[in-house]
C-alpha cells in the first residue's frame, strides 16, 4: 500500500515487474535506469547470482515530480522469476500498487508464463488481494527475437493465453533495445496513480 | 535398409524440413536459448539435434557434430547443476542488508524500538541470519520487545533446523536476569510447539512454579498479544504493526487463521449499512478480543452483549473470510492506557 504524507503532500507507491525467470525484467528496470536520469532518485540495486539470476530483488527509486500538487515518488522492484524462490517473491509483492507482468514471447517459455501469472495471482489472493484489483498491465517481452528466426508466441495468442479475463493493457515490448518499456511504465503508473488518487484522494 | 540416408522430416508449421536445415535451425535455437539462459530449453534442442544427426547418417560430419554437441551440453549441465546447488539466501554485503532492512521494515526511517525490530525480522525473511540473530539479541535489553526479540532467535535458529541451538539459548535466558519467569514461560511455551511439530524431542528448564494447564490455556491466549510491543512510558506506542515472523508460516487448515482485524457491518444508527473495520487485539481459536475507544459511542451502542454479527470480514494474512460472530462480552477498561475504552470478545461462529 502507498504511504502519503499529508503534511508534506509526499504520495510514494511501489510497483512490481513479475514474470518468469529469464523473461526480462531486470533488462526492463535497466533500460528504464539508463534513459530516464532525470527521474531516477538512487541507484538501481541488484540482488543477484553469479549466474545474472535476480536472487532477491532489483530497486530502483523514481521521482516523478510534482503531480497535482503532491510529490510522488516510485519504487521500482522485480522479483526473482525462478521457481524456488517463491517466498521471496512472495514478500517482494507485499503492499504492491502496481504491476507489470513480463511474458516471455519465446514458444518455448509459453506454459512458464502461464505457470508466473497463476504463481502472482496466488500470491495476492494470500495477501487478500485479486489480480482483478491491482492496477496491471501486460508486456509481452522479446520480440525482436522474431529477426532471427527463432519461433515466437504470436501476440494475439499470448493475449488469449494470459489476458482473456483480466483484459489489462498490453504491449509488444524488446526491453534489450527499449522497446515498449517506456510505453508500459507510463501505462502502469498512470493506471497506478489513478487508483490510487481513488483510494487516498490525494490529488483534491 | 543399408547406406547413408537422409530421413525428410515435418517442421513445427507441418511443412516438410531438409533434416540438414532443421538440425542448423535446433543449434541455432539452442544457442539463443543459452545466451537468454534458458538452460533446460537449449539442452533439449541440442539433444533434438542430436537425435535427428544420428537419424540421418548422411550428415556430413556427423559424428564430429554429435561430439562438439556433447561437450557443450556437458557444459550446460554443469551450469544448471550450479543454479540448482547454490543456496537459495545467501549472505549478501552490509549495503545490501541495510537497504532490505529500510524497504521492508515497512516501519520508516525514524529509529524506534519496533522498527528496529520490524528491520531484523525483515532480515531474517531475507534469510540475513547472522545480522538478524545480532539485531534481535541487542533487542532483548529493551523490555517491550524482549519477549518477541527471543521468539525470533529462537526462530532464526528453527529455520535452519538447529534446533539444539534453540534450547541452548533458551537455558542461557533461564540464568539472564533480564527475563521474568512468565516471560520464559512464553518463551518456553512457543519452543516446546514448535519441536514437538517438527518431532524434535528435548526437555527444557521450567521454574519451580510451574504452570498448570488451565494458566497453559491463557498463556496461550495471552502470548498472541503480549509478543506484540505494547506502548511504554516515553517509548513511541506501536499500532497495527507485525511484530514477529508468524507469517513465515502459514497455519495447519484445520486451525483457526490469525485474524488481524475485522470488518463489521453496522445494523442500527446513522451509519446503518456501513462495515466498519476493527483491528483484533489478541485472538485465541475462535474468540477474538477488540478494544474500542470510548467516543464510538454509536459503534458501542451497536454492539452489546449478545449481538448477533452477521456479514462478518475477518483479514488474516492469507485471506478475507466472510462469515458471523457474536458478541460474548463487553467490558470497560478500568486503568491503563486504553482507560474509558472498551474491551469487547467475539466469537466466531461461522467464516
Amino acid at each position: 500500500m502507498a504511504t502519503f504524507n499529508f503534511k508534506n503532500r509526499e504520495i510514494e507507491c511501489k510497483i512490481v515487474y513479475y514474470g518468469p525467470g529469464r523473461c526480462g525484467k531486470t533488462t526492463n528496470l535497466e533500460y528504464i535506469f539508463k534513459t530516464y536520469k532525470k527521474q531516477i532518485t538512487g541507484e538501481m540495486v541488484s540482488i543477484d547470482t553469479e549466474g545474472d539470476r535476480t536472487l532477491f530483488f532489483d530497486f530502483l527509486p523514481m521521482g516523478l515530480g510534482k503531480i497535482k500538487g503532491c510529490d510522488v515518488k516510485v519504487q521500482l522492484y522485480t522479483v526473482p522469476g525462478q521457481v524456488q524462490y517463491s517466498s521471496t517473491r512472495k514478500l517482494v509483492l507485499k503492499e504492491v500498487d502496481g504491476l507489470v507482468f513480463v511474458a516471455d514471447s519465446l514458444e518455448v517459455r509459453r506454459e512458464k508464463n502461464m505457470l508466473s501469472l497463476k504463481d502472482l495471482h496466488e500470491n495476492l489472493k494470500s495477501y487478500g488481494t485479486s489480480i482483478f484489483k491491482v492496477p496491471l498491465v501486460m508486456q509481452y517481452n522479446k520480440r525482436d527475437l522474431e529477426e532471427e528466426g527463432i519461433p515466437l508466441m504470436p501476440v494475439e495468442k499470448m493475449n488469449n493465453d494470459l489476458n482473456r479475463q483480466l483484459k489489462a493493457p498490453y504491449y509488444s515490448a524488446s526491453a534489450i533495445k527499449g522497446k515498449g518499456v517506456p510505453q508500459t511504465i507510463t501505462e502502469c503508473l498512470k493506471l497506478t496513480l489513478l487508483n490510487l488518487q481513488k483510494q487516498l484522494k490525494w490529488a483534491k | 535398409m543399408k547406406g547413408n540416408y537422409i530421413a525428410r522430416s515435418v517442421s513445427d508449421n507441418g511443412a516438410l524440413m531438409d533434416p540438414k536445415d532443421q538440425i542448423i535451425s535446433l543449434l541455432k535455437e539452442a544457442d539463443l536459448y543459452q545466451k537468454q539462459g534458458l538452460l533446460n530449453e537449449a539442452k533439449e534442442r541440442y539433444k533434438k539435434a542430436t537425435d535427428l544427426i544420428k537419424q540421418n547418417t548422411g550428415i556430413k560430419n556427423g559424428k564430429e557434430l554429435i561430439a562438439s554437441i556433447v561437450k557443450k551440453v556437458v557444459d550446460l549441465n554443469q551450469k544448471i547443476n550450479d543454479i540448482n546447488a547454490a543456496t537459495s539466501k545467501p549472505t549478501v554485503s552490509g549495503q545490501k542488508q541495510d537497504l532490505i532492512k529500510k524497504l521492508f521494515a515497512g516501519g520508516g526511517d525514524k529509529e524506534n524500538y519496533s522498527n528496529l525490530l520490524e528491520g531484523a525480522i525483515a532480515l531474517a525473511k531475507f534469510g540475513q541470519f547472522d545480522r538478524a540473530l545480532s539485531e534481535f539479541e541487542r533487542l532483548l535489553d529493551i523490555e517491550p520487545v524482549r519477549v518477541a526479540a527471543a521468539k525470533n532467535i529462537a526462530r532464526c535458529h528453527l529455520e535452519v533446523e538447529a534446533f539444539e541451538e534453540a534450547a541452548r539459548c533458551f537455558e542461557k535466558w533461564v540464568d539472564d536476569d533480564r527475563f521474568t519467569n512468565a516471560q520464559l514461560d512464553k518463551i518456553r511455551f512457543f519452543l516446546e510447539g514448535r519441536f514437538r511439530k517438527s518431532g524434535f524431542e528435548r526437555e527444557l528448564y521450567q521454574h519451580e512454579e510451574t504452570v498448570s494447564d488451565e494458566d497453559m490455556e491463557k498463556l496461550e491466549m495471552e502470548s498472541e498479544s503480549s509478543d506484540k510491543p505494547q506502548a511504554d512510558e516515553g517509548l513511541p506506542a506501536v499500532e497495527g504493526q507485525e511484530v514477529d515472523l508468524e507469517d513465515m508460516e502459514l497455519p495447519d487448515e484445520d486451525e483457526f487463521l490469525d485474524i488481524n482485524s475485522v470488518g463489521i457491518l453496522i445494523q442500527a444508527g446513522s451509519r446503518k449499512g456501513r462495515m466498519v473495520e476493527l483491528d483484533v487485539s489478541f485472538q485465541t481459536g475462535n474468540s477474538i478480543n477488540l478494544i474500542i475507544s470510548s467516543k464510538e459511542g454509536e459503534l458501542l451502542t451497536a454492539l452489546e452483549k449478545g449481538t448477533q454479527l452477521n456479514d462478518m470480514q475477518f483479514f488474516s494474512p492469507i485471506a478475507i473470510l466472510n462469515g458471523s460472530g457474536v458478541v460474548t462480552g463487553k467490558t470497560q477498561i478500568k486503568s491503563g492506557p486504553k482507560e474509558g475504552d472498551y474491551s469487547l470478545d467475539i466469537t466466531i461462529l461461522t467464516t
